[in-house]
């Protein structure tokens, strides 16, 4: 089923689906755009490249709040904090984004130890996927076509969306996709020409080049293990690096989280707040002892989790290739480059 | 006269294979290739053969003195400096971080730099105001004359039209977009604490979720730990993922540091850092 709508109706559409439940959908921000809770329909903006912060946060949001207590009373007046979940419809999220839920998936529900705050937001959520514009050149930090990703790649989305100028259709792709547009009877039928562009744009997604490696998950993993202990390799690569937090805070796949006891005069919450293992205290040991003091230590955590301990416990590599750590790290250093670098000697070849 | 950034990298590369080459330095921080040419990253030369890796252009807005704590004690470095990261070295010299006598610098005279994210050209508003190294041991080019000079502090000229209310009702709204990654921080060649005041917990001074109290504490706290030592470089603003104009606040205190003290941050290494000297003429503004 193939609908459409243009591109001006795009609040009508905003304000059906809020009228639904919760829309969280791109907005312009100061700096770039930000996936928000819209709470004015013309706030959505699909003119955008991609957001900064990822997606992830719709299901793992920054702080998530576990107990409310109060200091000095008992714990026995200390109350959870309910989700009272809406209906959610996360709007506009590209296809490499949507292949990072997939990911996240393994580590919230697949293992079988379920995390119930993202498993009830990604039941809620019904996920409208969105074509990366192939008339545009792709950024020069994002690689997902190694990845496999299709820049216009349907899969794990609900409901997939294509522009073509002002146009804007929209596939159900799921069951749930489907009970959804059913509802939403002032789209209107695509027309045959439409469909057949449509489905040459998918098509044609997984031809469009991003930067590319041929990436072969089991000689990645074995070449990361072969130079784990090259201090001088992960020195080099580590030379510019600053050890903050913008690289896994802006990527979709990065999961690490704190749980903290926070107190405002006396009202305390236990809450889950994202960390980073780019951070220096974050392997910091009670005794005092931090295993990983030095910075090339923790840069080598965070690429060989992705590209090295994640293909050995799970089969997958944790990196959709979205390229946000790169544009966003304020002295460049690029994840691609060190994949390609760690590679290079043996099996590399670059198309 | 206009600046030759070709120049400038060719003679980063002489100096920095002759110092290496010489055993003066054993690392030489300076810049190298990144991924495309507009953003190209900080770079450490260790052997001869890495000098073919530097590259200078418009977009090196790095302060290379950032990296000077990272390495032992004693290591001879030789750091590449612009006007404001020439100033951060002298502001560790005199905070006893790093010593005059293992550090060859090298100088880098010049204007024109740009924010790869903006193109805006940010000489005024974020480096100083200054073109040339206030200290220096080799330099990579001509001094820079009659161009002109734009005070560092023009560009507060908004922000003190408001009054109380309205600039903290413009930090609350600039500070509800921070995301603690604590990237203005590790940026900053004056942030070297560590622990950091934000990363201890017993006692512990602020929150780690980005809230609106806890980001307040954060970045006031800093700011203040920053007083009489920022130097101007722009570095933590830049590296913000969302922008936020940390500057304005860093200007803000140094102006008042210098009308209260007469001396700017890292301008001379006889110097000692305001806030930690004591003179009996210091102004007693601060009290009032
Ligand atoms: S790679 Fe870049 S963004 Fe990540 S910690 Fe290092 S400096 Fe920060
Ligand atoms: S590691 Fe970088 S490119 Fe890969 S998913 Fe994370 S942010 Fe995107
Ligand atoms: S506070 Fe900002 S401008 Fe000042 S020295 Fe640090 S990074 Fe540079
Ligand atoms: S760099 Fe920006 S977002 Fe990150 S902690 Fe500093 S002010 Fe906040």
């Amino acid at each position: 089923m193939l609908k459409k709508t243009t591109i001006d109706k795009l609040p009508e559409l905003a304000a059906a689906l809020m009228e639904k439940g919760t829309l969280v959908a791109p907005v312009k921000e100061d700096a770039g755009f930000n996936f928000r809770e819209i709470t004015d329909a013309k706030q959505v903006d699909l003119i955008f490249h991609n957001t900064i912060i990822s997606p992830k946060s719709a299901f793992f949001p920054q702080v998530e709040d576990f107990v409310r207590y109060q200091t000095g009373k008992s714990i026995l007046e200390a109350a959870p904090v309910e989700l009272n979940l809406k209906p959610t419809f996360l709007f506009g999220v590209r296809p490499c984004d949507v292949k990072s839920f997939q990911i996240m998936d393994i580590h919230f529900s697949g293992t079988g130890v379920v995390d119930p705050y993202w498993q009830k937001r990604r039941e809620a959520t019904t996920i409208f996927g969105f074509a990366f514009d192939m008339n545009e050149a792709a950024d020069a930090a994002e690689f997902y076509h190694t990845l496999g990703i299709g820049a216009a790649d349907p899969e794990g989305s609900d409901i997939f969306m294509v522009r073509k100028d002002d146009i804007l259709m929209l596939k159900v792709i799921t069951p749930k996709g489907e009970k959804l547009m059913t509802g939403l009877s002032f789209l209107t039928d695509a027309s045959a020409d439409e469909i057949k562009y449509f489905d040459d744009y998918i098509t044609k997604g997984y031809d469009y080049k991003t930067c590319y490696t041929c990436v072969d998950t089991e000689a990645i993993a074995r070449e990361f293990e072969a130079i784990f202990d090259n201090a001088d390799f992960w020195t080099k690569i580590s030379d510019a690096c600053l050890s903050c937090g913008v690289c896994t805070f802006v990527c979709p796949t990065c999961y690490c989280f704190d749980i903290c006891d926070e107190t405002l005069f006396s009202q305390g919450t236990r809450r889950r707040v994202w960390d980073a293992c780019m951070f220096t205290d974050f392997t910091l040991e009670a005794s005092g002892h931090n295993p990983r003091t030095k910075v090339y230590q923790r840069l080598r955590q965070k690429v060989c989790h992705k590209y090295s301990y994640h293909i050995r416990k799970y089969g997958v590599i944790s990196c959709v290739g979205c390229g946000r750590c790169t544009r966003y790290c304020p002295v460049n250093i690029d994840i691609f480059s060190i994949v390609e670098e760690a590679v290079k000697a043996k099996w590399y070849k670059r198309l | 006269m206009t600046i030759s950034f070709k120049q400038i990298e060719e003679k980063l590369k002489t100096e920095a294979k002759r110092l290496l080459e010489s055993g003066q330095a054993s690392v030489v921080l300076a810049y190298g290739k990144g991924y495309d040419e507009k953003h190209p990253m900080p770079y450490v030369a260790r052997n001869p053969s890495d000098v073919a890796n530097i590259v200078f252009n418009e977009y090196c807005n790095y302060n290379m003195a950032r990296y000077l704590v990272r390495y032992p004690a004693g290591t001879k470095i030789a750091v590449a400096v612009k006007a404001a990261d020439s100033r951060a070295v002298i502001q560790l010299i005199q905070e006893e971080k790093v010593k005059r006598e293992d550090l060859v610098l090298l100088g880098i005279p010049v204007y024109g730099m740009k924010n790869p994210k903006t193109q805006e050209i940010i000489d005024g508003k974020t480096t100083g105001g200054l073109y040339n190294p206030v200290l220096y041991d080799i330099l990579l080019g001509d001094e820079v004359h009659g161009q002109a000079i734009q005070s560092p502090y023009d560009v507060l000229a908004a922000y003190e039209l408001m009054d109380k209310e309205a600039r903290f009702a413009f930090w609350k709204k600039e500070f509800d977009k921070c995301i603690r990654c604590y990237a203005c921080r590790k940026a900053c060649p004056m942030c070297y604490c560590d622990p950091c005041f934000i990363d201890q917990n017993k006692p512990k001074w602020g929150d780690k979720s980005p809230q609106s109290h806890g980001n307040l504490m954060y970045h006031l706290t800093r700011f203040h730990h920053l007083a009489g030592r920022c130097i101007d470089c722009g570095e933590c603003s830049r590296a913000c993922p969302v922008d936020i104009p940390l500057y304005l606040f860093h200007k803000k205190v140094a102006k008042e540091c210098e009308e209260m003290f007469g001396q700017a941050a890292g301008m001379s290494i006889e110097d000692k850092p305001a806030l930690v000297n004591f003179r009996v003429d210091d102004s007693d503004k601060i009290l009032e």
